[in-house]
């Protein structure tokens, strides 16, 4: 398949070239067997948001989620011999991605036994940097909406967007979201989502 | 019969909007996370009979990150290595203390996205010490002889 009739575009083209979704994902994963360079910069590069989305829907700060998408590329790069089946890296992206979030929520604070001098040093609650950003007032409201949403909610809706778009058609089908339409979880989700949008947090804003 | 998850196309349509925007500007990957994460993987002499661990960063990690600036103490472990790393300017570059515990004579290497890398061998009090570190996206490995050979990969710090 994705035949290559010109020898020459053989010699210069990397493998995955022209290919889509879990083709291509296939195709990066043989080459960084083979030792190609480059070949896991390219899935690092397009599925890196996917990663963040996960992480980020299982309620880590955005510094725990910097940290979880770069451990799960090294296990990546730890199993890229061993994943079975290169075309379901995207479902192996996504679990590996929960269980590492869920550990670094699981561990927490505290968890990790601190010398006195650190601890003495350790910061209160670190503002979120995503505060920044939500000078509007909508924006708060919306925000604070859906964070009050079920992780699982968070996560769905997030992978929704992702999935809506053409270069994580992959998504979609992994996660078993036909195309234009939204179906009775990610509609409760949705419907969650407008409701709390109506209410206020309880710490107020 | 309308179901009660059901939307009207109109508001359904509006509420993926919201999302769209949440996603792409109020929670967007951050900048350079891509290219941090490139760096991390791009690990040289990775043997394929040497074992890969991933550590972990402690909690305490923002002392040092992008945002205080500041240096200090930090801590990285994975099962039951913890490796305790201080930080102290000197000059343009910095000094970097570490401590391996359990101890062991194991290889530190301290790798600078753009300045290469600077190793050496703890201690058997596991003990390091690493001076004239360039500062910048910084990640630490411990290569860990003896018993099963293995290596200990941190995230990357800006440091």
């Amino acid at each position: 398949m994705g035949a290559v009739t010109e020898l020459r575009t053989v010699k210069t083209d990397p493998p995955w070239e022209g290919l889509e979704g879990s083709d291509r994902h296939a195709a990066c994963m043989i080459a960084a067997r083979e030792g190609h360079k480059g070949a896991l910069d390219v899935l690092v590069a397009e599925l890196t948001p996917l990663v963040w989305h996960v992480a980020r829907g299982t309620g880590l700060d955005r510094s725990a989620a910097e940290d979880v998408v770069q451990t799960v590329w090294l296990a990546l790069l730890r199993h890229v011999d061993r994943l079975a089946e290169p075309r379901a890296l995207v479902g192996w992206l996504i679990t590996t991605a929960r269980r590492e979030a869920n550990r670094t929520r699981q561990r927490g604070n505290g968890q990790v036994e601190l010398l006195p001098e650190v601890a003495e040093h350790q910061l209160s609650t670190e503002p979120m940097p995503e505060a920044e950003v939500l000078r509007d007032e909508r924006d708060r409201k919306l925000w604070s909406a859906f964070r009050r949403l079920p992780a699982r909610c968070q996560e769905l809706l997030r992978l929704t967007v992702l999935a809506g778009r053409a270069e994580y058609r992959i998504v979609a089908e992994r996660m078993g979201m036909p195309h234009g339409s939204i179906g009775p979880t990610r509609g409760r989700c949705l419907n969650s989502l407008r409701d709390l949008y109506g209410t206020r947090d309880q710490d107020g804003d | 019969m309308k179901t009660e998850y059901d939307m009207e196309p109109a508001e359904r349509d509006y509420w993926l909007a919201q999302l769209t925007h949440l996603v792409d500007d109020l929670d967007p990957v951050p900048v350079g996370l891509v290219e941090r994460a490139q760096f991390a993987i791009a690990i040289e002499d990775i043997d394929a009979e040497v074992e890969l661990e991933a550590a972990r960063w402690a909690d305490q990690r923002p002392l040092v990150g992008v945002r205080s600036g500041a240096p200090g103490t930090i801590t990285f472990f994975v099962g039951d290595l913890t490796v305790m790393v201080n930080v102290t300017r000197t000059g343009e570059k910095q000094r970097i203390d570490g401590w391996l515990v359990p101890a062991g004579e194991h290889g530190v290497e301290v790798r600078v996205a753009d300045h290469g890398s600077t190793a050496t061998t703890a201690d058997e009090g596991g003990r390091f010490v690493l001076t004239e570190v360039p500062r910048g996206t910084t990640q630490i490995l411990v290569r860990m002889n003896g018993g099963k050979p293995r290596t200990v990969v941190t995230p990357t710090v800006v440091l």
